[in-house]
């Protein structure tokens, strides 16, 4: 079995995956992510991004194909281990912000740090400093239903930050935004991942999106590609039949 | 058709659910046609069997009450994206919920009717054909529409109370009120807001509130109107801590509304206690005072429990919380509404059970016991158990969702549990020493 590149910190070979009905998911994806980069994964939807955010991040148990990170093989893991990998190393932004809505805002950020097992004062700490870089830090008090959308958002950001992870999955995390909180939500992402020399592996379907990162991996139909033709649109077809001027 | 084929498909747990109501339709139905018997039976004593009749009052409402809550809780009857789309919505799902219900309190009443007839003697062939019949007065003919009547009143109720709870209603806007002001000004004037560097933003915030307003795109307009009052008004100092003006909520309130039934129920328990200690003074203590006494101290524990309940939530999250504690008791306290009236329900029926054995313990038998009773403290006992943990399973169903995304974090299956566990826990340490010791105290004084 090949040793992976050292400067690969997470890296797929041949990843094949079907859901459980049988639909086919990812077929024998192999990619490598760098230390300290922001990885975009493109591609339409329906293309596999999401799949193969939870198949690297271990939600989902690898069967055909492998992942490793660190060096360290992800694909055998069981589940006990891959929700202790998860919770140690990884971190996961959600399309729609999934607070806990009994916590206020601040206690949701430090959840992932007192699930560690650490102090309630340091997790505060933490989490108020990244909600601060977030713009949310004057919300801290409040609970999620308080705020809008986008600092929901940002807040679940927050969450995913501040335990410090060594890669950060980010699912479409602005798919349900506008423009405007787009772009700052991704700012802030991104300026935070790089501050920190975390690595991000973020699944979007849009180019404006993709351009931030330092690299794209383009996905169709679970497989790779590299110049996505797709067939011309049929904007033509069938419009004369259809039309009323007849 | 379409309440059937949903109630056919569903999933065994639900299936169960269901028939936990129908039994307990049964059983309050075979109570209901007992009393029709009874008055068959002994024509001249028609107030004994007035009274047998509203004793059933107690198994019935706690059928209803179970009904009530199986019903929120059948995955069937849930708004589904899919099916508003084809015209099932929300008051076409009440209907299907309503029509479950009635099948299985029909159902239930049907087994009851059956059973009561096979007990009389007026169904043979199985085993102990008319081992009643003395006592269900079997040499008189059953008065058909009677029994029917007595049986279609336990369905008629479970489904329009079923409607009424189910009926769509669309969602009321919080009110905002403008007294989160003050307190969260307490909070931010707090030295502890300074340490994070939030103070600048604070102060420069309080000093130009209407600065950053042109930047936002929203428009100022669109705030809710009592707040503009608060807004036009300066702010003192200390509490100039509205973080965003242009933001269409107040400042918010951090503490989740804990419900407010508290002080009415400790009023209404106390006050039942002092009933029955006063009533407990004359040696044969007058049944209709010893009874009311019961009432209010029923009464005073169902709307005290929410409180309660919120409280014991309040205190396991307090000083200084680890995830563990943190999830659960502020899980309890923002389910304490949910959980906390059938917990409240389910404490009354104990300690008036637990009270009673404890009157006739040493006195004999008490005066009332027989299969009738038994069955009757069965349907109560078991229907109140049952609503409490479908409770419990309604909760965990509107909080499917966040359990999955915590998952997602890497939070161990394991501690999630246990903070169900914890909960459970907290709630037995408070609520059952609490409901042996109102049985205790409303026992005292009729010994």
């Amino acid at each position: 079995m090949e040793a992976p590149p050292d400067n690969d910190v997470l890296w797929a070979r041949s990843l094949h995956f079907s859901h459980r009905d049988g639909s086919p998911g990812l077929a024998g994806i192999s990619l490598g992510v760098r230390q300290g980069e922001i990885l975009a994964v493109s591609g339409p939807r329906g293309s596999g991004k999401t799949t193969l955010l939870r198949c690297l991040s271990g939600l989902e148990p690898v069967r055909c194909g492998e992942v490793w990170f660190n060096s360290s093989p992800v694909h055998t893991l069981g589940p006990m281990a891959r929700e202790r990998l998860r919770r140690d190393r990884f971190g996961w932004i959600d399309p729609e912000p999934f607070l806990v809505p009994e916590l206020n805002v601040w206690e949701n950020a430090a959840l992932p740090l007192m699930l560690r097992g650490a102090g309630r004062r340091r997790a505060k700490v933490a989490a108020l400093e990244w909600l601060e870089r977030l713009d949310v830090g004057e919300k801290a008090r409040s609970r999620p239903r308080d705020l809008q959308h986008a600092e929901r958002q940002r807040v679940a950001i927050a969450r995913a930050l501040a335990h410090g992870p060594t890669v950060l999955f980010a699912d479409e995390p602005t798919a349900p935004l506008h423009r405007a909180d787009r772009a700052h939500v991704l700012r802030t992402l991104t300026a935070a991942a790089r501050s920190h020399g975390i690595t991000v592996v973020l699944a979007t379907h849009d180019a404006e999106t993709a351009a931030l990162a330092d690299r794209t991996v383009a996905l169709l139909d679970g497989r790779r590609v590299h110049t996505v033709h797709l067939p011309d649109s049929p904007d033509t077809e069938g419009r004369a039949a259809c039309s009323l001027s007849a | 058709m379409l309440a059937l084929r949903l109630t056919r498909a569903a999933r065994p747990a639900v299936q169960l659910r269901r028939l936990l109501v129908a039994a307990a339709s049964a059983g309050t139905g075979f109570l209901l046609l007992s009393c029709l018997a009874h008055a068959l039976g002994h024509p001249e004593a028609a107030s004994a069997s007035a009274q047998r009749l509203a004793w059933c009052a107690v198994p019935l409402a706690a059928t209803v009450y179970l009904a009530l809550a199986v019903a929120r809780t059948d995955p069937g009857t849930r708004p589904r994206p899919g099916l508003s789309a084809v015209g099932l919505g929300p008051a076409r799902l009440m209907a299907v919920s309503a029509l479950t219900t009635a099948l299985s309190c029909t159902l239930g009443s049907l087994l009851a009717l059956l059973v009561f007839l096979h007990l009389r003697g007026d169904l043979t062939g199985m085993p102990f054909d008319g081992a009643a019949a003395g006592m269900l007065a079997s040499d008189r003919s059953l008065p058909l529409p009677a029994a029917l009547t007595l049986l279609a009143v336990l369905p008629a109720t479970a489904t329009t109370a079923v409607a009424l709870a189910l009926r769509p209603r669309d969602p009321v806007p919080p009110p905002r009120t403008v007294r989160g002001f003050g307190r969260f000004g307490a909070y931010g004037g707090s030295p502890r807001k300074e340490t994070f560097g939030a103070a600048g933003r604070f102060r420069g915030g309080a000093a130009q509130p209407k600065a950053p307003a042109p930047a936002d795109p929203r428009p100022t307009g669109g705030r809710a109107a009592g707040t503009t009052v608060a807004d036009g008004d300066a702010p003192a100092p200390g509490t100039g801590a509205d973080p965003e003006p242009p933001a269409p909520a107040p400042a918010p309130d951090t503490e989740v509304e804990p419900p407010s039934g508290l002080p009415w129920g400790v009023a209404l328990v106390t006050a039942g206690l002092a009933v029955q200690a006063y009533a407990g003074r004359t040696a044969p203590a007058p049944a209709l005072a010893v009874l009311l006494g019961w009432l209010l101290t029923a009464t005073g524990l169902v709307l005290a429990a929410p409180g309660l309940t919120h409280l014991c939530g309040r205190l396991l999250q307090s000083t200084r919380p680890g995830a563990l504690r943190l999830l659960a008791g502020r899980v309890l306290m923002a389910e304490a509404a949910r959980i906390g009236r059938p917990l409240g329900v389910v404490c009354a029926v104990a300690s008036a059970g637990y009270a009673t054995t404890a009157l006739y313990d040493g006195t004999g038998p008490a005066p009332a016991s027989g299969p009738l009773s038994a069955l009757g403290v069965l349907v109560v006992a078991g229907s109140t158990l049952a609503t409490l943990l479908t409770a419990a399973v309604e909760a965990r169903q509107c909080r499917a969702e966040t359990v999955a995304a915590l998952l997602r974090l890497g939070a161990p299956a394991g501690m999630l549990r246990g903070a169900a566990v914890l909960r459970a826990a907290a709630l037995l340490a408070l609520f059952g020493p609490l409901t042996l010791g109102i049985a205790a105290l409303s026992a005292l004084p009729l010994r």
